[in-house]
């Protein structure tokens, strides 16, 4: 039952290499059988992930003149896994390299990091280059997807974030740790489910039942203990809200982005719900 | 109020059931703070002479004064030089008690204030639990008592639910402890009044409020008493001495643990010295328990009095107290239900605070939380 701070963030990075690995193959193989990338477009999940991580060490080389193994590993880890297909390797390189940094001076910032970072990025990729989330082959190509293919993650979302198969598992598994804010993702999805179900009874429009950016970053970024209230009751209303504004940013905006703007806004909202008030 | 939990144990640690007894020591320590009237060098002192509520366990002549730990304070103490006599002023002599009154005056007597305290607090005892489960994981000093005394405890049992004049009284000891359960069955059936109920070994389930709710009786009018309560109890009636008191010693840091019956003002370099061998340079010593006790110097001699029940020898833990990454696990496990993070943010202590130490036990980046919340008036 007792764990320490290292065997928590070492229990986080194992969760997430399968979806390393399940990128490699969806956004990597199968465009590279196709022919429509080369050799070294398969490994591009794994070049953002070595990218994130080699940022995290140089900058805090140059801070702190050692590698601090903290929870940092776990925001550049979980940024690089929910960036888009699209994203262009120098804007990532140069913009994350600036934002971590600037970030390293405002270390009790309460602010959701890794939606900062993750939405910063996207914003100025989509300013230089084209807003999109689809991969070559979802370009090139039309399919028509079972629910099956889309549970095994084959849908338009981050590079490596798509699989709702293995957030489940991951989420599953993370139930049993004393320390996970399980209540999180169970009403961010309960809320986005109920409002989606409702949506899709007076639309007939069930393009938003199925969210699979939801339920990653429910598990992985809006649980992350450092950005979520510790109370109980203050979880419940952080998650309720998430899912509200996600799903209102959904129809309004976009469906993959909604998450992570949510979670943004409601963290900073955060700031205030999670005061800690002095009472005996 | 949250869910009790198992701790693991610590599979360094093995408790056996065989006691030593230390009834030589060669002195013991009376705080000067205990002396009603002024003593002089080489006075005798006679056994079991009352200074306030702390008993000579020895008899012997005042050989000087030495600054040892006392009650969590280093205090002055006079030190008492054991002629192995046992020479006693007044011989204590069975006692014989009718009702609540009669216990309590003779409770006051012997200056067991604690027992009395405990059964004065209730005008009407409704129910009446008798508890062998310690609140510390690893002290045994119930269950040793219960394993040990196990007739003596049944006997004043029945002798206290006619004084209290309850229909019966509850035994309860932990589902695990095999050999109390074995021996208490086999005589249980001549007390027809005392029902013996198993609870689960879970952290803190010795502790009042805990107990009670799990036995489900209200706990305002529950008198609950230790076996060792009853065994002071049982002495007191049977002109027997009460100077003497089971501590457990045990931890990562020594070999082979100890349960010992030791006399009360006996200093544990004495008893380390004389029984325990610790295998490492570097080791720190709790006293009362790694959860709930606290920590004392490892060149600091403390004295061994009536409060002091367990002691953990352990390999010093470098442990790096990291930065609160607010995972509210403190919050979620505090069986009082505080909310020890607001505590630790604002550096505040709480009355509801028990000591039980489950929120240092669970924090991940090691933060002395009891500490903080823990006020001094608990």
């Amino acid at each position: 039952m007792k764990k320490d701070l290292n065997y928590l963030i070492k229990e986080n990075l194992y969760l997430l290499i399968p979806f390393i690995f399940y990128a490699i193959y969806k956004n990597g193989y199968l465009i590279y059988k196709k022919n429509l990338i080369g050799i070294f477009g398969v490994f591009k999940p794994l070049f953002l992930v070595l990218i994130s991580l080699f940022i995290k060490i140089i900058v805090d080389l140059i801070k702190y003149k050692k590698i601090k193994f903290d929870y940092n590993f776990i925001y550049v880890l979980l940024v690089s896994l929910i960036m888009p297909y699209n994203i262009n390797y120098l804007i990532y390189v140069i913009v994350f390299f600036i934002i971590y940094f600037l970030l390293t001076y405002i270390p009790n910032l309460k602010v959701n990091k890794v939606c900062l970072i993750y939405l910063i990025l996207v914003l100025i990729n989509s300013l230089i280059e084209n807003f999109s989330y689809m991969n070559p082959l979802e370009l090139n190509y039309s399919y028509n997807f079972s629910f099956l293919d889309y549970l095994f993650g084959r849908n338009i979302g981050g590079i490596s974030s798509t699989s709702i198969f293995l957030s489940l598992a991951s989420f599953i598994y993370l139930i049993n740790n004393y320390y996970y804010k399980k209540d999180v993702p169970f009403f961010i999805n309960a809320t986005y489910l109920i409002l989606s179900f409702v949506y899709f009874l007076f639309t007939n429009n069930n393009s938003f039942l199925l969210n699979s950016e939801l339920i990653f970053a429910s598990v992985f970024i809006a649980s992350l203990p450092y950005f979520s209230p510790y109370k109980r009751i203050h979880q419940i209303i952080y998650s309720v809200l998430i899912g509200i504004i996600s799903f209102a940013i959904s129809i309004l905006f976009n469906k993959i982005i909604s998450i992570y703007l949510a979670i943004l806004i409601v963290s900073i909202f955060n700031l205030f719900v999670n005061r800690h008030k002095i009472t005996k | 109020m949250s869910e009790l939990i198992s701790i693991k144990n610590d599979e360094h640690i093995i408790i056996s059931n065989k006691i030593n007894n230390f009834y030589d020591p060669e002195k013991i320590y009376i705080p000067i703070t205990c002396l009603e009237k002024n003593v002089k060098l080489n006075e005798y002192i006679y056994k079991n002479t009352y200074f306030n509520n702390y008993i000579s366990s020895i008899s012997g002549k005042i050989i000087g004064v030495e600054k040892k730990l006392f009650d969590k304070k280093i205090s002055e103490c006079i030190v008492v030089e054991n002629d192995y006599k046992e020479n006693i002023k007044n011989k204590n002599k069975s006692e014989k008690i009718k009702d609540k009154k009669d216990l309590i005056n003779l409770l006051n007597n012997y200056k067991l204030v604690d027992i009395k305290n405990k059964i004065e607090s209730f005008e009407n005892i409704s129910n009446l639990v008798i508890s062998s489960i310690d609140e510390e994981f690893y002290s045994v000093k119930e269950y040793i008592t219960l394993v040990n005394d196990y007739r003596e405890i049944l006997e004043i049992t029945d002798l206290l639910i006619k004084i209290f004049n309850v229909s019966g009284a509850l035994l309860v000891t932990k589902n695990t402890d095999f050999n109390s359960i074995k021996k208490v069955k086999s005589i249980i059936g001549t007390y027809p009044n005392i029902k013996v109920t198993l609870a689960p070994d879970k952290y803190l389930i010795g502790h009042k409020s805990f107990l009670c709710k799990y036995l489900n009786v209200q706990d305002t009018n529950t008198l609950l008493l230790s076996t060792s309560d009853i065994i002071k109890i049982f002495n007191i009636l049977n002109g027997k001495d009460i100077n003497s008191k089971i501590l457990t010693i045990s931890g990562n840091a020594i070999k082979k643990s100890l349960i010992i019956s030791t006399k009360i003002g006996v200093s544990l370099n004495e008893i380390l010295k004389k029984y325990i061998k610790i295998q490492e340079s570097d080791y720190e010593i709790y006293i009362n328990g790694f959860m709930q006790g606290y920590k004392i110097s490892k060149d600091t001699d403390l004295i061994i009095n009536d409060k002091i029940d367990y002691i953990v020898i352990n390999k010093v833990q470098n442990k790096e107290i990291l930065e609160c990454i607010n995972c509210g696990a403190c919050n979620k496990i505090c069986p009082q239900d505080i909310n020890v993070k607001n505590c630790y943010t604002n550096k505040l202590n709480h009355k509801k605070c028990i000591g039980c130490g489950l929120c240092n036990y669970i924090c991940p980046v090691n933060i002395n939380l009891k500490e903080i919340v823990k006020s001094d008036k608990n």
